[in-house]
């Protein structure tokens, strides 16, 4: 029962996190039927910014409550960077050309961005230790250990996505991504300007993976060139499970990912050397049986 | 070979596109469909290839039901083209026909593999068939050049020819005309008068009632998903309720 | 290659009138316009190279020199440079020319640099090929008519005779190792920079249309001699046991590289988790190999990875395009980790399957010497063949019914069906083609190397297949085999640029679908 009670925390928590990417994934999707591949890596360069705000900008022995705004400002930083830089010179250049293309360009750039950070980033060859916020504080609910860090996604992850989610419904830019992401053709005719609601929802998503990258930092205390990967196609698998376009689907897609990682880490056939297997067999399966998601809607058969 | 609708009905969610149409398709006649903008035709259209499953009624094709399947529809000898052209642009005029010869093609994984003199041979005819549809409509035999490259005009005679190879008892032409100028639309009545001489019944869905007119056996005008009037182009022509929805919508 | 274009009438006409036209530009101020860039080509070449003699050995080709030591003997690259800058006195040859002198100078130059070294020539020649390029006119290559028989099969077998000779020395270029020649690295570079000159010109004389026209005229003559060819590559330069092992290394991966070509090139299908399919023939076959003979194994191989593209391919029923890619590189995960797990204890997983023996046929094993003949050469030609093979199978099946309905399907799925395809099935055909022929590759993967392990299938891995393939141009027949030589050469030649092997393969994938989505071959 404990450990029931303590995995799903850890689920909870592991959601949270690939919850704050799958919405970069589902708000590019749903504009411009892009799977950005390479948005993982986007979360993991705000990783690595984090980290080397701490390392080599901040004094060292700087107490967390300042350490963490920097460490976020230099990650979501770092992450609107490498998100507009490929927009730009990757994806833009690309509309209207092969179909394979944007989903081929995508893998390039989560490559180049990889190897880029792993070749010339010090010390990335290997895990990096992240800095510790809290100092390993933790809370005890009974027999389940919660780490502090684990509170602070479980609570802001939310939070975020309620305000993104307001935002699309309420600003001027959400009315111009929704109306992109029904008809371009007709969002242009009524003066939206394409290129910079997809720029928005480029910069918006890196935003969120900047912020949820500091989070994962300081929760798991590690960092490596290949979180960006892993997470990145946990996210998507999430984005699609919610029903992709929809912010409130991401939530709970990247919510029902954490929990099957981490219970079937623990329970399930192979233990924890197989969960990723168990995350990726979900997502063939939902990609087959129910490609819409569970709030999304069936896709028309065009003619 | 007749192509018949008995009571079909589409809905798309709430909306009702077609309510209860029945039409007969009869062997080597023109049939055309008019109707103002969202009238339904094209989703009629979609309903006799097989492309929808209609919500009720009954597509029959020779008195059997046709399976909800544009494969099997086309196997069963329908073939269609698109209101927006949609060829193979990469692929050669060529291809493109022999693509649309697909269905008479018994050759298969193996014979390709091998490439046996039975192979060879039925190779040969299809390509000398796609060449000769391709000669039908007025194209460059050769048919060398990407379909892609190819003018407005002889696009869209390439999509007939493609669907002709197919050998079809019954060709569905999406607004063949759509986009054309005088000559060429007249190029396309007798393409058609041709295709009808073949033994192919032909379905034509158009704007140009003119056009219509001048060209089908039997027309059909289709209103807010509703079979409005069916008959011989004379008496739709002159019927009451046919003017009324063209003025009403215009 | 795909045109069964044999030449048009004009074409008779062409090439005699534009002769003439260009047998007087010779003499035309054009021409003498290009007089500067071939002198300072040439200048460059004759100055010396490295301005200090390098510690670790003399740079290559006598370029450590003073002033004109030896200019009646340059050799390497330095006649490569003389060659090209000679060359470039022919009207449409300037630009190729320029843009090789580019690429020679460049790589030479940059590799001094980096050891410290001012470069004396480099930077001329670099001027005379920028000068080149810029003044070089881009004209449509001439069509030159098709010979008699009389002429054709000496015309092939000269070309066939050549591109052997490009294969051998591109392979031998710049040696084996570090350990024999620091400057390996830049000489191969370099190497490639004069073969990328040499097709340059070649293409732009109209040469190499005119040969692949006959080629394709006379297919069977032409497979023959390419194969007699690629049989003789052993008693070339590249006759030792390394370059045998490489060569039928390459061979593996261009005949998986074949057959991911059919499910993305020609039924457009993104498949990213492809090495899978080799991956499962390979354990197979290891698992088999000692208790059944190879051609048993082999087959056995192919087959599971049939059997595993049917799996994969069955999605296809129900997901499309970016969905699809999704669902293939979920499967290749799920291997990969199966694999490192040592699921069923068939894989070994961390300690690999190792101690497979040699592939023995009629008593002789595979990874000894045949008479004269290099250790190797056996693995050589069965991989020659296999990918003989491989080609032949994706030719076959491009002009065949079901190739075109696999290019139907690439280009539009919805008129696929409406034009009698059933779509479903022929996806999961092209995945079971597609990865028979990997099975069949994994299998003599596994006896060649002797030790199979998971890490040989790694998402990279699928990664590199796809660039191959996409790099030699996806549906063309030559272009995954091009593709594969040149992803899987490249890193064996520039060992000390390993480390930004997987880097520059994701920035060639951006850059090609960016330039030339359609590929380097179809040019």
């Amino acid at each position: 029962m404990a450990t029931l009670a303590q995995q799903l925390v850890n689920g909870l928590v592991l959601g949270a996190l690939i919850g704050l990417i799958a919405l970069g994934y589902t708000m590019v999707y749903g504009i411009v039927q892009l799977i950005n591949f390479a948005h993982g890596e986007v979360f993991m360069a705000g990783a690595f910014g984090a980290h080397f705000a701490y390392l080599r900008l901040l004094p060292a022995g700087t107490p967390w409550y300042l350490a963490l705004p920097v460490m976020t400002g230099a990650a979501v930083a770092v992450s609107v960077a490498v998100a507009v830089a490929m927009e730009r010179w990757a994806y833009r250049p690309l509309r209207g050309a092969h179909k394979l293309a944007p989903l081929i360009t995508a893998l390039g750039v989560s490559i180049l961005l990889q190897e880029v950070v792993r070749v010339f980033y010090p010390g990335a060859t290997a895990p990096l230790a992240f800095p510790r916020a809290f100092a390993g504080g933790s809370l005890t609910l009974g027999p389940v250990l919660v780490l502090w860090t684990g509170v602070l996604a479980v609570v802001v992850a939310p939070l975020l996505a309620t305000g993104l989610h307001l935002y699309v419904e309420r600003s001027r830019l959400g009315r111009a991504m929704r109306a992109t992401a029904q008809d371009p053709d007709t969002a242009r005719l009524m003066g939206i300007d394409p290129d910079r609601v997809v720029l928005a929802t480029f910069v918006i998503g890196a935003v969120l993976a900047g912020a949820g990258a500091v989070l994962y930092g300081v929760h798991y205390t590690q960092i490596d060139t290949a979180i960006g990967f892993q997470n990145g196609i946990f996210a998507f698998t999430a984005a699609v499970l919610g029903g992709i376009g929809s912010i409130r689907g991401a939530m709970l897609g990247a919510l029902c990912i954490g929990l099957v990682k981490s219970l079937a880490g623990q329970y399930a056939w192979g233990g924890a050397q197989y969960d990723y297997v168990w995350v990726f067999v979900l997502l063939i399966l939902v990609l087959m049986f129910r490609p819409q998601g569970f709030l999304g809607r069936p896709e028309g058969v065009r003619a | 070979m007749t192509l018949t609708a008995q009571g079909v009905s589409m809905a798309f969610g709430g909306l009702l596109a077609l309510d209860d149409v029945s039409l007969t398709v009869p062997e080597r006649r023109v049939v055309g469909l008019i109707g103002p903008n969202g009238a339904g035709k094209t989703t009629l259209f979609n309903c006799l290839t097989g492309l929808y499953a209609p919500t009720s009624g009954l597509v029959l094709l020779n008195g059997r039901p046709l399976p909800p399947d544009p494969a099997e529809a086309a196997r069963g000898g329908i073939a269609r083209t698109f209101q927006n052209i949609r060829l193979f642009p990469e692929l050669s005029a060529l291809d493109n026909v022999l693509v649309g010869r697909h269905t008479r093609i018994r050759q298969g994984l193996l014979a390709a593999l091998l490439r046996g003199p039975g192979f060879r041979r039925s190779e040969a005819e299809a390509v000398e068939r796609a060449r000769a549809e391709l000669a039908f409509v007025g194209l460059d035999p050769a048919g060398r050049a990407p379909a892609g490259s190819l003018a407005y005009g002889d696009q869209r005679r390439l999509e007939i020819a493609r669907a002709l190879a197919g050998d079809p008892s019954v060709l569905m032409l999406d607004e063949p005309t759509a986009g054309m100028n005088a000559t060429e639309t007249a190029a396309v009545r007798e393409l058609i008068a041709a295709i009808r001489e073949r033994g192919i019944a032909v379905v034509v869905i158009e704007h140009d009632t003119k056009f219509i007119f001048s060209l089908c056996d039997h027309v059909h005008v289709l209103v807010r998903g509703r079979l409005l009037v069916d008959g011989p182009p004379e008496a739709v022509r002159a019927d009451a309720r046919v003017i009324e929805a063209y003025l009403g919508a215009a | 290659m795909t045109s069964t274009d044999t030449g048009s009438t004009t074409g008779v006409r062409g090439p005699v009138t534009r002769a003439r036209r260009s047998a007087r530009s010779v003499l035309s101020v054009r021409s003498v316009r290009r007089v500067p860039g071939a002198v300072l080509v040439l200048a460059g070449a004759l100055s010396p190279w490295a301005s200090v003699v390098l510690p670790g050995g003399a740079y290559p080709d006598l370029a450590t020199l003073h002033l004109f030591d030896a200019p009646h003997l340059v050799t390497g690259f330095r006649l490569h440079l003389v060659l090209l800058g000679l060359a470039a006195l022919l009207p449409r040859a300037a630009r190729p020319a320029g843009a090789g002198v580019l690429i020679i100078a460049f790589v030479h130059t940059a590799f001094l640099a980096a050891l410290g070294a001012v470069s004396f020539g480099g930077p001329v020649a670099l001027a005379g090929g920028a000068l080149l390029v810029w003044q070089g006119r881009r004209e449509p290559a001439p069509r030159w008519p098709l010979p008699g028989r009389a002429v054709v099969w000496p015309a092939l077998a000269a070309a066939f005779a050549g591109l052997l000779w490009l294969v051998s020395a591109t392979l031998t270029a710049g040696g084996q190792s570090r350990a024999t020649n620091p400057h390996g690295g830049a000489e191969f570079l370099a190497f490639l920079g004069f073969a990328v000159a040499l097709l340059g010109i070649l293409s732009a004389y109209g040469v190499l249309a005119w040969l692949s026209a006959l080629a394709e005229r006379h297919r069977t003559f032409s497979v023959a001699v390419l194969l007699g060819c690629a049989m003789l590559l052993p008693l070339t330069g590249a006759g030792t046991g390394y370059w045998m092992t490489v060569a039928s290394t390459i061979g593996v991966y261009a005949a998986t590289a074949i057959g991911l070509n059919i499910v993305v090139g020609l039924a457009g299908l993104l498949d990213l988790g492809y090495v899978a399919f080799l991956g499962i023939g390979a354990f197979t076959a290891a698992n088999l190999a000692h208790t059944v003979p190879f051609p048993v194994a082999a087959l056995a191989g192919a087959v599971a990875a049939g059997l595993l593209g049917v799996v994969v391919g069955a999605p296809t029923l129900r997901v499309r395009g970016d969905y699809l890619a999704i669902v293939t590189l979920a499967f290749g995960e799920i291997f990969f980790r199966a694999a490192q797990n040592d699921l069923g204890g068939l894989t070994g997983g961390a300690n690999s399957i190792p101690g497979i023996p040699p592939i023995t046929l009629f008593g002789q094993a595979f990874d000894r010497p045949v008479g004269a003949l290099p250790a190797g050469f056996l693995y050589y030609a069965l991989t020659v063949l296999m990918v003989a093979g491989a080609m032949a199978v994706l030719a076959n099946l491009k002009h065949s019914r079901t190739g075109r309905a696999w290019l139907a399907i690439s280009a539009d799925e919805d008129v696929a069906r409406a034009m009698g395809v059933h779509t479903g099935r022929a996806k999961i055909l092209a995945f079971l083609v597609g990865a028979t022929l990997a099975g069949l590759a994994g299998a003599v993967f596994a006896h060649k190397l002797g030790t199979v392990g998971y890490e040989s299938f790694d998402f990279s891995e699928s990664v590199t297949l796809l660039a191959a393939v996409i790099l030699g141009g996806m549906g063309t027949v030559p272009g995954a085999v091009v593709g594969a030589s040149l992803l899987f050469v490249l890193p064996e030649k520039l060992r000390e640029f390993s480390d930004y092997r997987l880097m520059l393969f994701g920035l060639a994938l951006i850059l090609i679908m960016r330039l030339r989505p359609k590929g380097l071959v179809s040019s």
